[in-house]
């Protein structure tokens, strides 16, 4: 048995330098490892198939293109003055996103943050995707389990389709309850109607011999708002990749990430979120502690797409290196081809700094005891705020091999 | 061998090749109130971080003697773990740290004083009760949007919990309102009465000793101690200043 390599994994729309190898990702596979396909999904939500997701876009399209399917395409290579002039020097991902624009197809503008080969490769180790459906107007809530199984590829495809005006609050767990060595993940389709309302939270606990994978694509119609937590603490190598398109007007979608990176872990993070309709907004917010000689990447690329006046967008990662063999990568990208929009982003990235450690030095604590004490912040922090009974004692499980006496101690 | 808590011995100090403390002799014996007064950029913080370890200034000459211990070359972690404190004139912001987490590491491994998560969430919230702050604040990260009086109420909850046998209190009164001032004067007097406490206060303001007992009060003027006594001298500067030591200093 080989290795199977997904490439290009979770690339940025519009890429950097490439002397900074942060551009994407490349995510190793054993092939010996075989899927398990064990999943656990409780919810009061109706459960369906794969249909459910393409027939939500395709009545989308319907309604899009009663609205906007004889208004001329907003693409850059439409600006006469410019064709006047020999037309546009345009980029690959600006003909690209041309290109998109042009085919008045939602579908083929529907991405998945990891990319085409990552999601489609979860969704065949998954074996069938499974639907959560919300009918218009209702509640409904959700908590899927997945756990790392020995020597195998435990992936959950799962498609969210909330109608109009219907509430999800799923919740979503991934933990390593017993030793083993594979890879875990899911991939994600999620389908906002009018004013819907979707909240995901999504905790990741496993130890450092598991990689976990998480993909996730959104769509949001008129008004609908879609949350996102993704909270990262543990796995030997994490991928999160999540790809967003605000179609509708007024829509919003925001998406706060914690994470731990500790011992010899790499995190990557890849978001894109395109606004297409007007008074959309979007927040990225990431905020996280990287101890140990661990690693992270994140990229952010918000969209500002021409026609989308009045969106707003915001960025932000927050990290706090403790250990000087850390290594941290934040690209925050702004892309724009709309003159009445909002776009801010930052990044704060530092050591603790000497006025900080002779304070708690003060208090008596070293500069180890400090360093725990922001692991043990962290997944304090993330058992306080966790959605249900699985997450927690996910994360005390965890916090318990990361931390001497984390649950007496810390609880 | 002294019977005083503290005692500083000959100490010069300073920062770069800049000396800020020259030859510093000062003794606090347990159980005694000790004020150190003197005008704006005497010194006075300088030593009570010096007296702590902190590593931006160089200690050139003298000795810090502890509770019968050389502590000079100890790090400021082992000097707080061997009894001593000291409150901050302006306490750091720690992002990412819940205060409760904060204060659960800082009694971490302490003896007598560590105890299990109940009793710390009791005790925690029974001190923030004491000391008029919100609860709410036990869950905030350390110092983040904190009012100056919230963060001085953080100090004093500190010194309730750990109990020092000496505590440094540098400026506390600085920037608070009455109401501030009031519970961060109880915060004191409750150290001395339920820890047989004793005291260092940092200060170049008469009003926060009114509710303490002092026994003897040493003057700071450009970085020496040019004068000591008791009580009554804060009586006096209270009513003539710190010209009279300044004049003394230059005169010398």
């Amino acid at each position: 048995m080989g290795t199977k390599t997904l490439e290009r994994v979770s690339a940025m729309p519009a890429p950097t330098w490439h002397s900074l190898k942060m551009n994407d990702a490349t995510v190793e596979i054993d092939e010996a490892l075989a899927p398990a396909r064990d999943i656990a999904i409780e919810t009061d939500a109706e459960l369906g198939g794969a249909d459910a997701f393409d027939a939500a876009l395709d009545a989308a399209q319907a309604d899009w293109d009663a609205e906007f399917g004889d208004a001329p395409v907003l693409a850059n290579y439409e600006d006469e003055q410019a064709n006047r002039l020999g037309g546009l020097a345009l980029s690959e991902y600006q003909k690209g996103v041309d290109a998109a624009e042009a085919s008045k197809s939602l579908r083929a503008m529907y991405e998945q943050g990891m990319g085409e080969e990552a999601a489609r490769w979860l969704a065949e180790m998954a074996g069938e995707r499974t639907s959560l459906n919300v009918a218009a107007s209702k509640a409904c809530s959700a908590s899927v389990l997945v756990r790392g199984i020995d020597a195998s590829v435990n992936t959950a495809a799962l498609d969210v389709i909330v109608d109009d005006g219907a509430t999800l609050e799923l919740a979503i767990t991934v933990d390593s309850p017993v030793p083993g060595y594979g890879i875990t993940g899911t991939t994600l389709r999620i389908f906002a109607g009018k004013n819907a309302h979707v909240t995901v939270r999504r905790v990741q606990t496993l130890d450092d011999s598991w990689t976990d994978l998480d993909d996730m694509g959104l769509f949001l119609s008129n008004g609908a708002t879609i949350e996102i937590f993704q909270t990262v603490l543990g796995a030997g190598h994490t991928y999160t990749g999540l790809a967003g398109d605000l179609r509708g007007k007024g829509s919003t979608a925001n998406v706060t990430t914690h994470y731990l990176g500790h011992g010899e872990q790499e995190l990557d993070f890849n978001y894109v979120l395109r606004h297409h309709g007007r008074k959309t907004t979007c927040n990225l917010y990431a905020n996280g502690v990287l101890a140990g000689e661990s690693s992270k990447v994140l990229r952010g690329t918000i969209d500002l797409i021409r026609g989308c006046k009045g969106a707003q967008g915001q960025e932000t990662d927050n990290v706090l290196l403790v250990d000087e063999a850390v290594k941290n990568k934040t690209v925050p990208t702004i892309l724009c081809n709309e003159d009445d929009v909002a776009g801010n982003h930052g990044a704060t990235i530092g050591h603790i700094r000497e006025e900080q450690l002779f304070y708690l030095a003060s208090r008596g604590l070293s500069r180890e005891d400090a360093e725990g004490m922001f692991v043990s912040a962290t997944l304090e922090d993330a058992w306080l705020n966790a959605a249900n009974e699985d997450a927690k004692q996910a994360i005390v499980r965890l916090g318990n091999t990361i931390v001497e006496d984390f649950e007496e101690a810390y609880l | 061998m002294s019977e005083a808590l503290l005692s500083i011995r000959g100490l010069s100090a300073g920062v770069d090749d800049k000396q800020i403390l020259d030859t510093v002799n000062l003794e606090v014996p347990a159980g005694e109130v000790h004020v150190l007064m003197g005008p704006n950029g005497a010194g006075k913080s300088t030593l009570g971080h010096v007296v702590m370890g902190e590593p931006t200034y160089e200690m050139t000459s003298g000795t810090i003697e502890f509770d019968g211990q050389d502590i000079t070359e100890l790090s400021p972690d082992k000097r707080s773990r061997a009894g001593l404190f000291l409150s901050f004139q302006a306490p750091v912001e720690i992002p990412g740290v819940p205060l409760t987490s904060f204060l659960r590491a800082i009694i971490s491994g302490r003896e007598g004083i560590d105890m299990k998560r109940k009793e710390f969430r009791k005790r925690v919230r029974a001190l923030a009760d004491e000391l008029e702050m919100d609860r709410v604040y036990l869950d905030r990260e350390l110092g983040v949007g904190f009012s100056g009086g919230e963060k001085k109420k953080v100090e004093m909850l500190q010194l309730l919990l750990l109990q020092p046998k000496l505590a440094i209190l540098d400026e506390t009164d600085s920037g608070l309102d009455v109401d501030a001032l009031s519970v961060v004067s109880h915060g004191m007097e409750a150290y001395q009465r339920q820890c047989n406490g004793t005291l260092l206060v940092i200060t170049h303001n008469t009003r926060i000793l009114e509710h303490l007992d002092v026994d003897r009060v040493h003057v700071m003027v450009k970085g020496r101690v040019v004068a000591e006594g008791d009580a009554s001298m804060i009586a006096d500067i209270d009513a003539n200043g710190f010209e009279q030591f300044e004049q003394a200093a230059s005169a010398e």
